[in-house]
């Protein structure tokens, strides 16, 4: 037999496996990464496809609790009553996942956070009792806010939404207050908003951080309160020595010794209850133009101060809430003697039309709603500076402003007569 | 078509069966691969129906000129079929093109876009169909066809194998296998049209033919294997989103075809082995 043609096939043969090697070498690692058999099973099959298409997301899930204890995709992404859904390579899933779908595992959460100012009252504080058009609010869930929140949903439509337009609404007040969007299948808004979605992570919730995505800027500025405050110094030296992954009723101090939000609003720290109703602990509503106690305010201090003993002493924590609210008493003060002002000049007629359409409407909106906020949130939060520079001055200085143009427009309409 | 030989010494016959065989379990693997795209253009459809219809044709054609002594109808029918098949895998080429794969241009887009050499199938097996009516299977050319269209098939199968079992990331190391085999099938049947061959390497390519055989079998095993622990709800779907089942049998199906090729290559007066050279003594030469 000839050699010739031995050698050839072999040439040939060799030279196009080591030419299939060298390709596949070349391709990057998150090209030919594949997830094992069992992953693939528990995720339901998804990650077959979805580790390719998107990878993050099966990453995501991947570090979760809910991976770790079995929940595969569909358990969440099938739908849930009064939920579309739709065909998806031989799965029926929802065509958009909602509160709905948390409840059917975790149905006290969703009721503590159903009663809670995240939900209705956070779409009523945009779009009023009625909600939007898209996303109307039902009359058990406004039933339901007002039991618990008097006057948080029978309201009226924030006045800004009018006059800033539906742009700046959609992209602005509604990326933080979906959070209590009413959906169509009759449930009420995301938990996604602090779980992240496939991260549906308790750690995620308990990060400053996460809080902060709303609870920020002039006239919400908790998380730059935090910050300055010694609990968030110390977290930011200490963040790493805490485990803030524990499961929500085994929380003790040993695992997060420095607050977050989360820790004193609503953690179940040292076996105290567990809440996602972060309101349920607060006494006052520092929100308001004039702050008063809201209904449960006995119980509701007492809870939170049972937080504080966590790790503070009694006559501290009694002090601070006693320097606290003589801020409230004194920020109320000041507030109301700017009303006092606006006010009058609306009864004499001096001052008509709508909201926002004069200076002093913003001089005075900008003192409760910026400073005010801010000057009563720092005395609860150990926010000195923004008690101080960020609170009384600017109001003091709103308050001046304020005098000087009611007296202008006083002299101007003197002067008209 | 009436044959001097008895059916099962007649290769042109096995060569037609092996066509028809082919076209039948194409409706199958047309059904299951357009499934995946949920037959969403009406032209789907047409090889589904073309596989169904065609192996009646040639049925019909064997049928009449074997025993009814027609061989027209044997000759026309297999000539229409074979146009059609040729036609039908161009065409479908051409419809194939219009995949992600030619804007991105990635192996991952190659892989999971409609595979455009896949109607090609057709076109070598309508190409069969009229070799086998225009080539006399006695000539030293019938035989070379053959091995070429084998060639041929092995050629995409060391494509897909790499091509596909790359995209799987050759999760598991048994998916070199077909790559490998399939390489040294092709270096094989390349060679005998480089340089003269005998009979000895036509053995030879026979004993890597039948390992191609082995090593098909060991993946329709291995798929549908790893297809029945699929973790979709439904098994069909498991077969329909998961390994491709039916594929790897391509590897035993050309193996049948190129033994057809190499059957009547070897057994033709005109194989033989070069002489010594003339430097060289008679030692290593076997043949």
């Amino acid at each position: 037999m000839s050699f010739r043609p031995v050698f050839i096939a072999v040439v040939i043969a060799f030279g196009l496996v080591l030419a299939g090697y060298l390709v596949n070498r070349q391709r990057p690692a998150s090209d030919i990464d594949q997830p094992g058999e069992a992953f693939v099973r528990a995720t339901g099959k998804c990650a077959e496809c979805h580790v390719r298409q998107h990878y993050s997301v099966v990453h995501e899930y991947e570090l979760s609790v809910h991976a770790k204890k079995g929940v595969n995709c569909l358990d969440c992404h099938q739908a849930a009553q009064g939920q579309q859904s739709a065909e998806h390579h031989g799965f029926t899933i929802s065509k958009a996942l909602t509160s709905a779908n948390c409840k059917g595992c975790h149905p006290m959460q969703y009721e503590q956070f159903a009663h809670s100012r995240h939900a209705a009252p956070s779409w009523a504080a945009v779009y009023g009792e009625k909600g939007s058009k898209e996303h109307p609010l039902t009359a058990e869930q406004v039933a339901l806010a007002e039991k618990f929140h008097p006057g948080s949903c029978k309201r009226e439509a924030n006045p800004l939404v009018s006059v800033e337009g539906a742009p700046a609404v959609q992209s602005g007040c509604v990326s933080c207050h979906s959070v209590g969007r009413p959906n169509a299948d009759g449930s009420i808004g995301t938990c996604t908003a602090c779980h992240a979605r496939h991260t549906a992570s308790v750690e995620l919730a308990r990060l400053p951080s996460t809080c902060g995505q709303c609870h920020m800027g002039p006239d919400h500025s908790q998380i730059e309160i935090y910050t300055e405050s010694k609990h968030g110094v110390m977290f930011a030296a200490q963040r790493r020595m805490l485990d803030l992954s524990v499961e929500p009723k085994k929380l003790t101090t040993r695992e997060m010794f420095v607050p977050t939000c989360a820790t004193c609003h609503m953690s179940g720290l040292n076996g105290l209850n567990v809440t996602h109703d972060p309101s349920e602990r607060l006494s006052y509503n520092l929100f308001a133009e004039e702050t008063k106690p809201r209904p449960n305010y006995v119980r509701a201090q007492a809870a939170m101060k049972d937080v504080c003993l966590q790790c503070h002493t009694r006559p501290l924590v009694d002090r601070v809430y006693k320097e606290a609210e003589a801020v409230v008493t004194s920020t109320n003060e000041k507030v109301l003697e700017a009303k006092k002002i606006v006010e009058g000049l609306r009864k004499d007629g001096l001052l008509k039309g709508k909201p926002f359409e004069t200076p002093i409407d913003f001089a005075y909106f900008d003192l409760w709603h910026y400073y005010g906020r801010t000057s009563k949130h720092g005395a609860f939060m150990g926010g000195a500076d923004f008690v101080q520079w960020h609170g009384n001055y600017p109001m003091r200085k709103h308050l001046v402003e304020i005098r000087s143009l009611a007296d202008e427009m006083r002299g101007r309409h003197a002067k008209q007569k | 078509m009436p044959s001097k030989n008895k059916w099962y010494a007649d290769p042109r016959l096995w060569l037609e069966a092996f066509v028809l065989v082919n076209l039948a379990f194409l409706s199958l693997d047309i059904y299951l691969a357009h499934s995946v795209n949920q037959f969403r253009r009406a032209a789907e459809y047409v090889p589904l129906y073309f596989s169904l219809a065609a192996p009646v044709l040639l049925g019909v054609g064997l049928l009449a000129g074997e025993w009814l002594a027609a061989p027209a109808v044997w000759r026309d029918l297999g000539y229409l079929v074979g146009w059609l098949a040729v036609a039908l895998g161009l065409v479908g080429v051409v419809l194939h093109l219009d995949s992600r794969f030619f804007v991105e241009r990635t192996l991952k887009s190659l892989v999971y876009a409609a595979p455009f050499a896949a109607p090609l199938a057709y076109t070598g097996l309508g190409l069969l169909l009229i070799m086998n009516r225009m080539v006399a299977v006695d000539s030293p050319e019938w035989p070379r066809w053959v091995v070429l269209l084998a060639l041929g098939g092995f050629a995409g199968n060391f494509l897909f194998s790499l091509t596909d079992h790359a995209q799987n990331g050759f999760f598991h190391w048994t998916e070199w296998i077909p790559v490998v085999s399939s390489a040294f099938a092709v270096g094989f049947l390349v060679a005998p049209f480089l340089t003269p061959v005998g009979r000895r390497f036509l053995q030879m390519c026979g004993v890597v033919l039948l390992v191609q055989a082995g090593v098909g079998l060991l993946g329709f095993y291995l798929h549908t294997a790893a297809n029945l622990r699929g973790p979709s709800p439904r098994w069909v779907d498991n077969f329909i989103e998961g390994a491709p089942a039916l594929a790897p049998l391509l590897f035993p199906n050309l193996v049948l075809l190129a033994g057809i090729g190499l059957w009547v290559w070897g057994r033709a007066d005109h194989v033989l082995d070069p002489p010594p050279l003339a430097s060289s003594s008679a030692r290593g030469h076997d043949s």
